[in-house]
């Protein structure tokens, strides 16, 4: 057996513990204890990674109920490994620089718990087997996102994202769960390699798979922040940069993704990929359009997130596993790094993270901006960066198959090349030009190279060297010898493009500072950058939804009938009784004349009834 | 004759211990110590129990010509409830450490433990239901002299509606041995009877009372949220188990082809709990309120389990009957501590507890995530068994119990963020949350019950599935 195995699969969560009561005792002891950890886990990872020559699959059972039994077994092939990987490297970086980002955080015990235990609910959800322990591991990560995102729940803003991430999450977790139930009734199995062959989904009918395979989508949209349950990604801003990169890039989004690529052949079997592609495209569409406009550092990044996240959708919907999982990889990593980037930049610009009062920023924070800029031209899709490769390998997909081409390959150039242009401003606007806050850029203070900029460098080499090893990682992920990436006329186009729109950017928004005001004071371009800034108003119909149709239309009429209709009849009955009871007792006087009327009136009813009787 | 002792010893033995500890204030020992010796004997009793079927501890005051024998028995079933039931009590006991006149309410929980044993260890229909009865009376006085604001209200609405329903329940007893000519629950099947089906909704609607099933589950709220917290935890964990266990007894042994037939009207009715419980706590800004909703819908759960009447069904209700019990009790004695210290039941009210007292925020947090069934809880373990089993009876659509599922997971988080977090109220920050020991160890205990049992539920599942396969062998419905 492997040791090594079980120490990935239990260290998180032991250790989340341990840190918590070290980090109690001592607040420098729980960072300490944390990266260790991270570290550790990292290696066990790694070390599984190099000794790696066939899948490793455990059975257990977690229980039996009745005559059914429930099993929770582990499963570790390349998917699985590629996503442990990404989950312990890019957490233990994130750890590390945590260390400066967090340093006066007083909590700091709590924080590191919850970091370990977000790291190990995501290595069980990609080791397990079947789906019991993967919708273990998902509801782990939804729990630890709730409360890392509310980290700082003493202040509403925050408290409220937790509230909504945990929310639209779960709304999509029940229908995960409802398929887990489903699927133990129809197929007999929850093992997801099982799942995947024909032999056991073709005994199920299509319309039956079909419907399981858009309920598991429905969860994989809430987790990974697709259309229309999106709008918690953003919000989810409230909390501690560190745990967004953990959260968009290393862990939490990646699982919808991952399970769809888990089940892939469960999906082509019921062909539910279209659908996926279908409602990926949207989403890639409304992610890319929404961050052109948005005026925070971080929301930005949240909308790109999303409309990276589509790219790899629909990637996996147009029927390349390849291209949806390399872009997934290399997403992760250039996302992880951008975040951390970005955090760098708020924490030396004392939290502000409002992109019009940043700016000028290359000259202070030129190493940030150096592997910020990498970061931005990996997902600009510029080569040799690895975004460059599987973002023109989902392209390429989208053209190749018939079903997907036509709007939805149009959809995903769109996202792609605005991906360019949101990506850009937000360089040009952070580092580039003049300062446009004196005053900010004064306190500017260059932040640590140790704990800052190593994991940031760490982070832009990977982007760059993972650029040279596409094929290597697509032959890994899919076992299959080769696959032809790209289309190689999108290259030349791109840079046209890219060049082109940079330009403009650059232009637009720092040297004619006028002109913007002027285009964005005209109605129509009002409403769109509202709508835009809005995210469609998605969250705005959402929540209007929730409030006025199911909390005061639904609960409202049900609480007044239960206080009218349900409790009111038993205290209707009360008041007939009590109303009898005053009736009657009012013949129970002690006056003399009632009670002889009372006796003369029995006496006749008694003849009455005597009378009656005998006639019968 | 020590079995009669465990059942009257505490009905005698609660006067005695209110006459000798007035004065002294060492009722909480006395009751914590006789609970705990209910729990050593009743886990004496599972080690004793037979693989399947009866054991007989008994019968007493045989009265040849009225069938009035006192016959004691128990089953697996019976003996997980009594389990079940001493460690709540002494649970309870702990929880109660800081009540006032604690002699009288000490006596009174001695009172009740001893009827509640009667309760899940006679056979005889007549002693059931004197049993059963006889726990109103400690219930009603700890409910009317102990509880808030309403409490008098309230104790007689309780009293008042569980007393009607057992009239139901009195009447098919009276039913069945006219047409049986015996008061043994063991011998009773459909088809020595003449009338089953009039006897049938005679006891399920007695039982559905007792649960409580919409739409007899309206003395509830009232009374749990004028009890105080730990006859709250009594109410939810032993009393309204009483009902769920009548049931199963009903509908697997006592009438099962009867259950076949009307097995949709409990189904129906579980559902209708389920979501209208649901919706009527997240309506809800009573704290106690909330929680005492949320034990209706969870309630609702079981009661779609033991419809659909299979091995795995009644095994995965039994096992959420018991979670409930551990899930629903600290979110109570929380929600009630909560009003002991502020004296405002209102959310509103509250907020940001979270940083003056964080480790009972956090118990009531892991609480009320074990309500809305998340992994490692044994919330979760409850509703994945009851989903795969009503799935399997019932076909696809029951998938719709998961309406319920989010229906909680919107109540519970929506409460954490107004009372737990967010920024703190001006009362919660000058209110002081100082908790007393003994009430802070038994909200740990559950606490670990709860996270124990969710990741490690074999053990409990050992016990419940021998209980069920035993009853395959003595000719259940199974």
């Amino acid at each position: 057996m492997n040791i090594e195995i079980y120490f990935l699969l239990l260290l998180p969560f032991v250790g989340a513990v341990a840190t918590f009561i070290a980090g109690k005792q001592n607040k420098n002891l729980a960072f300490w204890f944390a990266e260790t950890i991270g570290i550790i886990l990292f290696l066990l990872t790694f070390y599984t990674f190099i000794t790696f020559s066939e899948p490793l699959s455990f059975d257990f059972n977690w229980f039996t109920f009745g005559e059914t039994t429930l099993p929770f077994g582990i499963y570790i092939d390349n998917l699985s490994l590629v996503m442990l990987l990404i989950a312990t490297g890019l957490g233990a970086l994130d750890i590390h620089f945590a260390h400066d980002y967090m340093a006066e955080e007083k909590d700091q015990a709590r924080y590191y718990a919850k970091i370990l235990f977000f790291i190990g609910g995501m290595i069980l959800l990609v080791s397990a087997k079947e789906l019991t322990g993967l919708f273990v591991g998902w509801e782990f990560m939804g729990l630890a996102s709730y409360l890392l995102i509310s980290f700082w729940h003493q202040n509403t803003a925050p408290a409220d994202a937790g509230v909504a991430a945990f929310l639209y999450t779960k709304f999509g977790d029940i229908f995960l769960f409802a398929s887990i139930g489903l699927l133990f009734y129809y197929a007999g199995t929850l093992d997801m390699m099982k799942l995947n062959q024909p032999a056991v989904n073709g005994m199920i009918s299509t319309s039956v798979t079909h419907m399981i395979a858009i309920f598991i989508f429905i969860a994989a949209i809430g987790k990974s922040g697709q259309f229309p349950l999106f709008p918690w990604l953003m919000r989810a801003m409230e909390g501690p940069t560190t745990v967004s990169a953990l959260i968009h890039g290393a862990t939490m989004v990646n699982s919808g993704i991952y399970i769809v690529a888990r089940l892939f052949d469960f999906y082509v079997a019921a062909e539910a990929l279209i659908v996926v592609a279908a409602v990926a495209a949207l989403s890639a569409f409304i992610g890319a359009t929404s961050a052109l406009v948005q005026d925070e550092l971080k929301k930005v990044l949240a909308y790109s997130t999303m409309s990276h996240l589509s790219l790899a959708f629909i990637g996996l919907g147009a029927g390349s596993l390849a291209a949806g999982m390399t872009h997934l990889v290399n997403h992760a990593i250039f996302k992880a790094l951008l975040f951390l980037a970005a955090g760098a930049v708020i924490l030396s610009a004392h939290h502000v993270k409002d992109l019009w009062r940043l700016g000028g920023l290359s000259h202070k924070l030129t190493l940030s901006a150096i592997f910020m800029g990498m970061g931005v031209l990996s997902l600009s899709g510029i080569p040799p960066f690895s975004g460059f490769f599987s973002k023109d390998a989902v392209l390429a997909s989208t053209i190749l198959n018939p079903q997907t081409y036509g709007l939805i390959s149009t959809l995903t150039i769109i996202a792609g090349v605005l991906s360019i242009a949101y990506a850009g401003r937000l360089w040009t606007l952070i580092f580039a030009g003049r300062p446009r806050d004196k005053e900010l850029y004064d306190k500017v203070q260059t932040p640590s190279k140790f704990w800052i900029a190593l994991p940031l460098g760490a982070m832009a080499a990977a982007t760059l060297v993972l650029g040279n090893y596409q094929e290597e990682l697509t032959h890994f992920i899919t076992k299959k010898d080769h696959i032809k990436l790209h289309v190689s006329w999108l290259l030349p186009f791109m840079m046209i493009v890219l060049s082109f729109l940079v330009f403009l950017v650059y232009y637009f928004y720092n040297r004619r500072p006028n002109l913007r005001e002027k285009v964005s004071a005209q109605p129509l371009m009002k409403t769109i950058r509202q709508v835009l800034l809005n995210g469609y108003y998605i969250e705005a119909m959402i929540t209007w939804f929730a409030k006025n149709i199911v909390v005061n239309v639904v609960a409202r009429s049900i609480s007044w009938s239960e206080k009218h209709i349900i409790d009111g009849a038993v205290n209707g009955m009360i008041h007939v009784s009590h109303a009898t009871f005053v009736l009657f007792g009012r013949t129970h006087s002690a006056k003399v004349s009632n009670q002889a009327g009372a006796m003369l009136l029995g006496a006749l009813a008694i003849v009455m009834i005597i009378f009656i009787g005998s006639v019968l | 004759m020590s079995y009669l002792l465990l059942i009257f010893l505490p009905i005698v033995l609660s006067l005695l211990v209110y006459f000798i500890t007035r004065n002294t204030g060492s009722a909480k020992y006395m009751a914590l110590g006789f609970f705990v010796v209910m729990l050593i004997h009743s886990t004496y009793l599972y080690t004793q129990l037979p693989e399947s079927g009866y054991m007989l501890l008994g019968s007493f005051l045989n009265i040849k010509a009225f069938d009035f024998e006192l016959v004691l028995q128990v089953d697996r079933l019976s003996v997980i409830m009594l389990l079940l039931t001493s460690i709540l009590l002494i649970l309870v006991a702990l929880s109660s450490w800081t009540v006032k006149k604690q002699a009288a309410y000490f006596s009174l929980l001695i009172f009740f433990s001893g009827a509640i044993f009667g309760v899940f260890m006679s056979t005889n229909f007549m002693w059931f239901f004197i049993f059963w009865e006889l726990t109103l009376i400690p219930m009603y006085f700890l409910v009317g002299i102990w509880g808030a604001e309403g409490r008098v209200y309230a104790a007689v609405k309780f009293f008042l509606y569980t007393h009607v329903a057992s009239m139901f329940i009195l009447l098919a007893f009276f039913l069945i041995y006219k047409q049986s000519g015996t008061f043994d629950m063991t011998l009773i099947k459909d088809a020595v009877l003449v009338t089953p089906a009039l006897i049938w909704w005679l006891l399920f609607v007695g039982f559905a009372v007792k649960m409580p099933l919409f739409p007899f589950h309206t003395w509830l709220p009232d009374a749990h949220v004028q009890a105080p917290a730990p006859v709250s935890v009594l109410l939810a964990g032993v009393l309204l188990k009483m009902g769920a266990y009548a049931m199963i007894r009903m509908v697997i042994l006592m009438l099962p082809l009867q259950a076949q037939k009307y097995a949709w009207v409990i189904l129906v009715l579980g559902l209708l709990s389920l979501l209208y419980a649901g919706f009527m706590a997240l309506y809800e800004t009573h704290v106690k309120k909330m929680v005492a909703y949320s034990s209706i819908s969870h309630m609702g759960l079981v009661a779609i389990a033991i419809s659909a009447i299979s091995f795995d069904s009644l095994s995965a209700g039994l096992y959420e009957m018991i979670g409930h019990a551990f899930i629903i009790s600290p979110l109570f004695l929380i929600a009630g501590f909560l009003h002991h210290k502020t004296g405002s039941w209102q959310m509103g009210d509250m907020g940001g507890i979270m940083q003056k007292a964080p480790y009972i925020s956090a118990i009531f947090v892991l609480a009320g995530l074990g309500a809305l069934g998340l992994p490692a809880t044994m919330g979760f373990i409850g509703e994945i068994t009851i989903l795969i089993s009503a799935i399997e009876t019932y076909g696809t659509w029951l998938i719709i119990i998961l309406l319920g599922s989010m229906l909680s997971a919107a109540y519970l988080i929506w409460t954490f963020r107004r009372v737990i977090y967010g920024e703190m109220s001006e009362l919660v920050m000058k209110t002081d949350f100082t908790m007393s020991k003994p009430e802070f160890i038994s909200l740990v205990i559950f606490a670990i019950f709860i996270v124990l049992f969710g990741i490690y539920p074999q053990p409990l599942f050992d016990m419940i599935n021998q209980t069920f396969s035993a009853y395959t062998s003595i000719g259940g419905a199974l």
